[in-house]
């Protein structure tokens, strides 16, 4: 089965609600999850610390524009098929 | 042929939705069996043997908790009973999602969302199309039912003085831009171009009449640094992609009971790929219409480049075949705007959009001389033609007052862009008044949206309904500087301006995508879809209710239209509508309008 990454659009976004002390760690830990996750391309989108933790959304990125889509070139590759 | 159905609740309580269905089926002559809630599934089953011939058993189920084993039960015992030899079942509820019906043997499953009619198509074996009633979109023209006539008198005669001096003004005038487009509408045949017969006499003249980069890519084929061109492969990928999905392609309609406004988002990723993408997504969750975004250094270039080229950056292209790609792409309901407002390229690109098949582009004088950078006297020279070139394909076009957000108060964006508006009626154009709902400087400072955000901006709308008879698109988006980083505020404050501008009857508006607020990448389609959906929420739930404004938005309303006045009567005595953008009466430098330089000294007399 073909890599199911290859069938986002543009963005992968992760939405959670992560237990600590302060925005900064939030952050931190949501970078590194998407990181160990295998997204080299990623960001926060936005984050909020209030009292218990962060309400918090990663993105990463699957493709940006002028990369070459895999959802696309797939459909060339259906179209070469006999 | 009539069927006999057997409706079943698979929970203690919850069987309204089943009760619906069965309202349904009844009116749709089938013969019906609802079994009370909490049965088990053996006297579900029980029942069914009990009577002579059954159809059909639809069973639901609300709660989600434990429904794999509950439905995963229910199969097994009717398997084992062989009551699936004559008897198809369909499974729905809230808890219920098609794969895990389908991965569990059901015949069908319907999820949150199902409409009456699909099941009944399930129950008389008839494939499912949605309702052609709520998919089925026509392009309007927003400027139809609109004369332009003033219903202030005194800023109608003041706008006719100011029409009369830029007529005056720009008679004896040309531009390199003017010249490019007009060498464009000459010499390029669009259709002879789509033949791929080539690009007549046209670049014999045009890479002379260019500055830098696209005279660098025609004469020796080096392209923008940030920009590359599609391969064979991409391509075909991309028609194959659009074939496939054009097959399944379904649009929704936002609004709910009434027809207004229709809604436009923006997309210009900077890949035209990405952007048909975002467009098919924007369409298929009822966006009415999409606005084209160049990149910013579009604006600062004489003249465009050429070929099917991609875009790493913010802004999609502006080359004949990048808008060929996108507008073949489009639903034949979608309406398409090309803005071309702000730049050196302002009268080509109408040209350009005009002849490929745009609906709407997007001009005005003043923001384009005082927000975006460009001269004054060029501006000035390229609006007035590209006002004609708009007329003369046929394409209404809004008057951004996107000046506001730099700080200029809306009475002096107002009357700009009623400057342009009367200008354009006078030629014989269709412009469209294009007010923000924003939360300005301006309004910032002066409190203006202290208690709410509804006063000032339906003051707006007020006003410019007190001094003509004119189309109004609030944009660009709505919600200006409301918007957060937060995803769920972001939809929020989207949907409740859009049903401000439902509740004003306004014709149009442009909605954000929930990104609106985050710079750090490209907008996803997944946020654009957010605000689509809230908006739609929003516009069903108001249905033929509205917003109802505070007194004070009339005091506000008299404000900005005696302001307005004020402002044409100082660019009356300017003596020189050029000479009163430089001196800040449509907005000044302390008010964060500074006159732009591109392009400067670059008008000359004919």
């Amino acid at each position: 089965m073909s890599n199911p990454l290859h069938q986002i659009m543009d963005a992968l976004d992760v939405e959670t609600f992560i237990v600590c002390d302060n925005e900064l760690q939030g952050r931190n830990i949501m970078l590194n999850m998407l990181k160990n996750w295998g997204f080299s391309d990623v960001d926060i989108v936005f984050a909020q610390h209030v009292g218990p933790g962060t309400r918090i959304r990663g993105r990463a990125y699957a493709y940006r524009p002028a990369d070459k889509y895999a959802w696309l070139l797939r459909e060339a590759a259906k179209v070469d098929q006999p | 042929m009539k069927k006999s159905v057997v409706l079943a609740p698979l929970d203690p309580v919850h069987d309204i939705g089943l009760k619906m269905i069965a309202r349904g089926l009844t009116q749709a002559g089938h013969e019906i069996f609802l079994l009370p809630p909490d049965l088990t599934s053996d006297e579900i089953i029980e029942t069914i043997f009990s009577k002579e011939k059954v159809d059909v058993l639809l069973l639901s189920r609300t709660l989600g908790y434990g429904v794999g084993e509950i439905l995963a039960r229910f199969i097994d015992v009717s398997d084992a009973a062989g009551l699936r030899n004559n008897t198809k079942i369909g499974i729905g509820g809230m808890a219920i999602r098609p794969e895990l019906a389908a991965e569990l043997g059901f015949d069908a499953g319907f999820g949150p969302g199902t409409t009456i009619e699909e099941v009944i198509c399930f129950v008389e074996g008839r494939e499912y199309h949605p309702d052609p009633f709520r998919s089925k979109k026509e392009k309007i023209d927003m400027t139809a039912s609109y004369d332009y006539q003033y219903r202030h008198t005194g800023i109608g005669e003041k706008l006719a003085k100011i029409s009369d001096m830029i007529l005056d003004w720009v008679k004896d005038k040309t531009s390199p831009g003017v010249k490019r487009a007009k060498l464009r509408d000459e010499l390029w045949d669009v259709d002879r171009w789509r033949r791929r017969e080539g690009n007549g006499e046209l670049y014999n003249q045009y890479p002379e009449m260019c500055s830098e980069v696209p005279q660098k890519y025609y004469t020796t084929g080096e392209l923008h640094p940030k920009t590359r061109r599609f391969t064979v492969e991409e391509v075909r990928g991309l028609e194959h992609y659009l074939e496939e999905t054009k097959r399944r392609m379904s649009v929704l309609k936002l609004q709910h009971t009434r027809k207004k406004p229709l809604v436009f988002n923006q997309y210009g990723t900077g890949c035209p790929f990405m952007d048909v993408g975002h467009i098919l997504a924007s369409e298929a969750w009822g966006a009415d219409g999409v606005v084209h975004f160049d990149p910013s250094w579009g604006a600062r270039t004489e003249g465009f480049l050429d070929g099917f080229l991609t875009h790493q950056e913010d802004g999609t292209v502006i080359t004949p075949a990048n808008l060929n790609r996108i507008h073949g792409a489009l639903e034949k309901s979608t309406l398409w705007q090309v803005r071309a407002h702000r730049g050196l390229n302002t009268p080509e690109t109408v040209v350009l959009a005009g002849k490929i098949g745009a609906d709407l582009t997007k001009i005005n004088i003043c923001y384009g001389s005082l927000g975006a950078g460009t001269d004054p006297e060029r501006m000035t020279i390229d609006g007035y033609h590209s006002i004609l070139f708009a007329k003369k394909y046929n394409m209404p076009f809004d008057v951004v007052t996107n000046e506001e957000l730099a700080g200029v108060p809306a009475h002096k964006a107002f009357a700009g862009m009623l400057i342009v508006s009367d200008l354009a009626v006078r030629l014989g154009a269709r412009p469209i008044l294009q007010p923000l709902f924003a939360y300005s400087p301006e309004v910032m400072i002066h409190e203006y949206m202290e208690d709410n955000y509804i006063d000032f901006n339906a003051a707006k709308i007020y006003a410019l309904r007190q001094i003509i008879n004119a189309p109004i698109w609030p944009g660009a988006p709505i919600g200006f500087l409301t918007h957060t980083e937060d995803r769920v505020q972001s939809a929020t404050t989207t949907a409740l301006h859009a049903c401000l501008a439902m509740s004003l009857e306004v014709d149009a508006i442009s909605i954000a995508s929930t990104d609106e607020a985050y710079s750090g990448g490209p907008i996803s389609v997944p946020a654009k879809i957010d605000t689509l959906r809230a908006v739609q929420d929003s516009l069903r739930f108001f249905g033929q209710a509205s917003i109802k404004p505070t007194p004070q938005a009339d005091k506000y309303a008299e404000q900005i239209t005696e302001r307005i006045e004020k402002v044409l009567e100082q660019v009356i005595k300017t003596g020189d509508f050029v000479s009163a953008i430089h001196n800040g009466v449509l907005g000044s430098r302390e008010e964060g309008a500074y006159p732009g330089r591109i392009g400067k000294d670059t008008v000359t007399t004919i």
